[in-house]
């Protein structure tokens, strides 16, 4: 994986976050801002600013599709969901995350400098 | 799909969306933090301050859905553009007929307009190519005969020098002659003939052209004694100097003296062009080199000799260009009344100024518009042709549409694509039509090779794209328009279409009545054309039946120069006439010649000179002498030519003894009985040509009196002419013509290499060009008329055709429509010739109304060609009858096909139709 700045990190992850908070079903923003919150035991926030444009961002791109909808407590809310090519794309970025999370690791838990 | 469009009504826009999408999310933290037991009143405010800056994320939001609806929105549209084009198409495949009729129906409307626009456009409304040419004025001398013609004359290198030097009204100045020039590497090498010009250096700042290599010439440079230099023109240049930057500085040899080339003029460059002479295309339509033009003291003084062509650059300080050379005429007028109240009171002179763009194209004006007008009504026709068709079309596709409509196609959705069919079929008409164009423009250029003005500028430019787009624009509307009446009809009929079973009666009888109205119109208009072209057929059949006063069957011709730096008669003229007089000798001993002359002057190529000839013994005030066209003639000119002897002798070896000091001359009959009351007493008469080379020279005695010659073109009436012999008279140019035996059936292209050779023993330096028949010379005197006649006869033939087809397309038309009615009344009784007589009469109904229409209008329009027509009246009677009849007899062939084939059909399977 290429060498991304700090902003594309940031942008990168949360991407990532979005989608597979949204691959157990359709949810609204408010619903994906608090699993994340609550998955991570409240070390990732997502800053709701950098949310909203996340999930327009996705849904551009054609990763995930909205719809108005009666929320839980029967209000007008926007729902997302994941396309296929959503579908596609996590599992693609899921490797692509795993494969880095293992490089760091190995790089991390180097005792001895290599030759 | 109607849901979509209620949702895209009822939903929200994009900023609404936003906010409400991000209220949704404060009121469910509001909500949270109420439930984790915050205080009601701060957990709005919490809930709004750990969102942060609402407005930017609105925003970032709000045109990400822009962005996503933009794209969305497009994709819909070219989806449904691409399946519209492809339905079209596929309709016109279906229709193949239709589509080749309408496309090329509209290519060849299109393509003729936009071919004789090209032409008009660079012969009559491009600005010539020099700086501000609306300044720029040529000067002529008009003479006023007693007779009440006035007669445009080139300027003396008198009177040029006197208002270069006084006239203050014009910024500049100059003079120009035409001057051929044989061009070589080396004094004693091949030489090529080119066009040439002397020039006095100021002209290239009249014109504001600018040399691309090195320089134009100097004030110095014009001068007596002056250095010999050159310029070259571009095309020269390139051709025979290969773009060698390094030309300029180099010795070149011109008419065997060395001249240094001192620069290279730019692209496009090459006045004059043959029109700013004063015998137009005599000379040639470009010119490639240029030397200076010296005026000594005794030009200066001299008034006699009319040979120099003036220009001069109007100032900008003055005003309007048409203000500013009403002050410059007045200015000249006033100089040369002063002049001529001193030398010679009686003589009307006057001088004449013409802008350059009406010098340049006011003899081809009236051709080219007339043509333009002829071709605007082949568009007509063209146009009324296509809206016929999509109107027929769009009737047969009554029963299409209403079907469609029933299975629920949107109204629009119809019309759009009715509309993109239309318009890929304009677009391929245009597109043909661009074709046509190009290679009808081509066409035309060549139809008149040497004899357009200012054909170099024809080319593309905004003007032409701006008539293109036009006409593209304009059918496209009419396309489209066609294609949303197509489709309202639907609406209205779509009850009744699908009910009667009958697409075809409802509302049939109007756009029935239209269609023939069209039909009718076209018939009219190419009636008209027609009758055009017949008139200038005959036109151009009476030209060629005129007797020009020689026989130019069974001649060859051939110009032959000698090349001449300075015109000095005195040095060089028994060289000159020796040569002639050697190339007459071995031509008539060569096998196969009858007879062999020259002439200075040749008929038809305006090579003619004019000039007083005074009758001895007759007072006339100085330039007042009665004037004549005067040409040197050598060898058996007359023989040759097939001049006939009227009375007295022809030149003969007496006229060439005492080296050249006898004075005699042969003039014409007009002269003859305009002097002397008859030929006859023409004879022994004395006179005193104005224009002799030795001014001491004893009178000329008239030996011969000769037929007259049509020496300017065939329908110019002949002047007086004068005839003077080589051997007392020598020319450096004369035009060899060699009449062959064998009659004059007899092909003269065999002498042409006799003439070569004849000439090259004479003479090594002199040059032999433009070998052609007499029979050429004649022809190409005649190209413009050619050139009209042949193209309003194409245009009257197409327009011709295309009438005829949208005759027989809509007799076709009633003809189906009609079926039932037929199928009744063959049932009840009637007989085949009964029902073919009734479509006669259909069909003749809509010629009738179209011809009486169209001979209207052709009296009306035809007066237009008056002017260009010869020996015919623009209302000639037996021309419209022909035509009109002619027009009648198609038409009526026209109506016969349908007509019979109507006569065939069967009642039983005409009733059981539908």
């Amino acid at each position: 994986m290429p060498r991304p700045d700090d902003l594309d990190l940031l942008q990168g992850t949360l991407d990532l976050l979005v989608l597979k908070t949204l691959s157990w079903g359709p949810a609204h923003g408010y619903s994906v801002a608090r699993w994340i919150t609550q998955l991570t035991d409240d070390v990732l926030t997502v800053g709701e600013g950098s949310l909203y444009p996340a999930l327009h961002r996705l849904e551009e791109r054609g990763l995930l599709t909205s719809e108005w909808r009666r929320s839980e407590n029967n209000r007008k809310a926007k729902f997302y969901r994941l396309t296929a090519r959503g579908r596609a794309q996590l599992h693609a970025e899921n490797a692509s995350w795993e494969r880095f999370a293992r490089a760091m690791g190995q790089v991390l838990r180097a005792s001895e400098q290599p030759r | 799909m109607s849901w979509r469009r209620i949702r895209h009504v009822v939903q929200p826009s994009p900023r609404a969306e936003a906010r409400a999408e991000i209220a949704f999310h404060l009121e469910e933290r509001r909500r949270e933090l109420i439930a984790s037991g915050v205080d009601p009143a701060d957990a709005r405010a919490r809930a709004a301050a750990e969102f942060g800056p609402i407005e930017p994320v609105e925003r970032a939001i709000a045109d990400s859905t822009h962005r996503r609806h933009d794209r969305r929105q497009r994709t819909e549209r070219f989806m449904n553009l691409t399946q519209d084009l492809h339905f079209g198409l596929r309709a016109l495949r279906r229709n193949p007929v239709f589509a080749a009729a309408a496309i090329a129906t509209l290519a060849l409307g299109i393509g003729a307009t936009l071919a004789v626009f090209n032409v008009v456009n660079g012969v009559l409304l491009r600005p010539l190519p020099y700086r501000h040419p609306e300044r720029i004025s040529m000067i002529w001398l008009s003479l006023r005969n007693d007779d009440g013609t006035q007669a445009d004359l080139p300027l003396t290198s008198g009177f040029f020098s006197d208002i270069e030097r006084d006239a203050r009204t014009f910024e500049s100045m100059a003079a120009f002659r035409a001057w051929p020039y044989a061009l070589a590497d080396g004094p004693s090498a091949e030489p090529e003939r080119v066009a040439g010009a002397r020039v006095t250096p100021a002209l290239f700042r009249v014109l504001g052209a600018e040399p691309l290599l090195g320089r134009t010439f100097t004030p110095d440079e014009g001068r007596p004694g002056g250095p010999s230099v050159a310029l070259i023109s571009h095309d020269l240049w390139m051709r025979r100097f290969g773009g060698d930057k390094g030309v300029v500085g180099r010795t070149v040899y011109l008419s065997g003296a060395p001249f240094t080339v001192a620069g290279v003029m730019r692209q496009g460059f090459s006045f004059p062009r043959g029109a700013e002479l004063p015998a137009p295309f005599g000379f040639g339509v470009r010119t490639d080199i240029w030397t200076p033009l010296v005026f000594d003291s005794t030009d200066r003084i001299n008034y006699g000799t009319n040979n120099l062509s003036a220009v001069g650059r109007l100032p900008s300080a003055c005003g309007e260009p048409a203000h500013c050379a009403s002050v410059a005429q007045a200015e000249l007028t006033g100089m040369l009344r002063t002049f001529l109240a001193a030398n010679a009171p009686r003589l009307k002179l006057d001088y004449r100024l013409v802008s350059m763009a009406d010098q340049a194209s006011a003899a081809v004006r009236r051709p080219l518009l007339i043509l333009l007008g002829a071709v605007a009504f082949l568009l007509l026709i063209a146009a009324a042709n296509v809206a016929g068709l999509m109107v027929a079309r769009a009737h047969a596709r009554q029963r299409e549409l209403a079907v469609r409509t029933a299975l629920g196609a949107g109204r629009w959705r119809v019309t759009r694509q009715l509309i993109t069919e239309n318009l890929v079929l304009c677009a391929l008409g245009t597109v043909a039509g661009l074709a046509i164009a190009y290679w009808g423009t081509t066409f035309m250029l060549r139809l008149v090779p040497g004899s357009l003005p200012r054909a170099d500028d024809v080319a593309l430019d905004w003007r032409v794209w701006g008539v293109a787009s036009a006409l593209a624009l304009l059918f496209a509307v009419l396309f489209g328009v066609a294609a949303s009446y197509t489709a309202a009809w639907r609406g209205t009929e779509l009850a009744g279409t699908l009910h009667t079973g009958d697409a075809r009666s409802a509302g049939g009888v109007g756009h029935r009545n239209m269609r023939r109205l069209l039909v009718a119109g076209e018939v009219g208009l190419s009636l008209v054309l027609l009758i055009g072209a017949a008139l200038l057929v005959r036109s151009f059949v009476q030209l060629q039946r005129v007797r020009p006063g020689f026989d130019a069957r069974g001649a060859l011709v051939a110009n032959v120069s000698i090349p001449v730096t300075r015109f000095q008669p005195a040095v060089d003229g028994p060289g000159w006439a020796a040569t002639f007089q050697q190339v007459m000798a071995r031509l008539a001993a060569a096998p196969g010649v009858a007879a062999a002359g020259a002439t200075s002057g040749l008929p038809m190529t305006g090579m003619f000179e004019a000039g007083g000839v005074r009758p001895v013994g007759r007072t006339y005030d100085p330039g007042q002498a009665p004037s004549a066209q005067y040409s040197v003639v050598a060898g058996d000119y007359f023989t040759a030519a097939g001049i006939r002897l009227v009375t007295g002798r022809l030149f003969d070896a007496s006229d060439a003894a005492d080296g050249g000091n006898r004075s005699t001359i042969i003039v014409n009959r007009r002269f003859a009985r305009e002097q002397y009351g008859s030929e006859t007493a023409a004879i022994g008469q004395e006179v005193s040509p104005t224009f002799e080379l030795n001014p001491g020279r004893p009178p000329r005695t008239i030996v011969g009196v000769v037929d007259d010659v049509r020496n300017v073109s065939l329908d110019a009436e002949p002047r007086p002419q004068v005839y003077l012999p080589v051997a007392q008279y020598p020319y450096p140019r004369m035009a060899v013509v060699v009449r062959v035996k064998g009659g004059p059936g007899a092909d003269p292209r065999g002498a042409a290499p006799l003439i070569r050779d004849a000439v090259r023993e004479a003479n090594r330096s002199a040059t032999v060009h433009d070998i052609r028949t007499m029979e050429d010379v004649v022809s190409e005197s005649l190209a413009r008329q050619r050139f009209s006649m042949t193209l309003i006869g194409i245009f009257a033939g197409v327009a011709l055709v295309l009438a005829m087809v949208g005759l027989y397309g809509v007799l076709a038309l009633i003809a189906s429509q009609r079926r039932r009615e037929i199928g009744v009344r063959l049932a009840l009784g009637a007989s085949p010739g009964d029902v073919v007589r009734m479509m006669l009469r259909e069909g003749a109904t809509v010629a009738a109304v179209g011809v009486a229409g169209g001979l209207l209008g052709a009296l009306a329009v035809t007066r237009v060609l008056q002017s260009v027509l010869y020996g015919v009246s623009s209302t000639d009677t037996p021309t419209f009858a022909a035509a009109t009849l002619f027009v009648v007899a198609v038409a009526l062939a026209a109506t016969w096909l349908p007509a019979r084939r109507v006569a065939r059909v069967d009642p039983r399977s005409a009733l059981a139709a539908e």
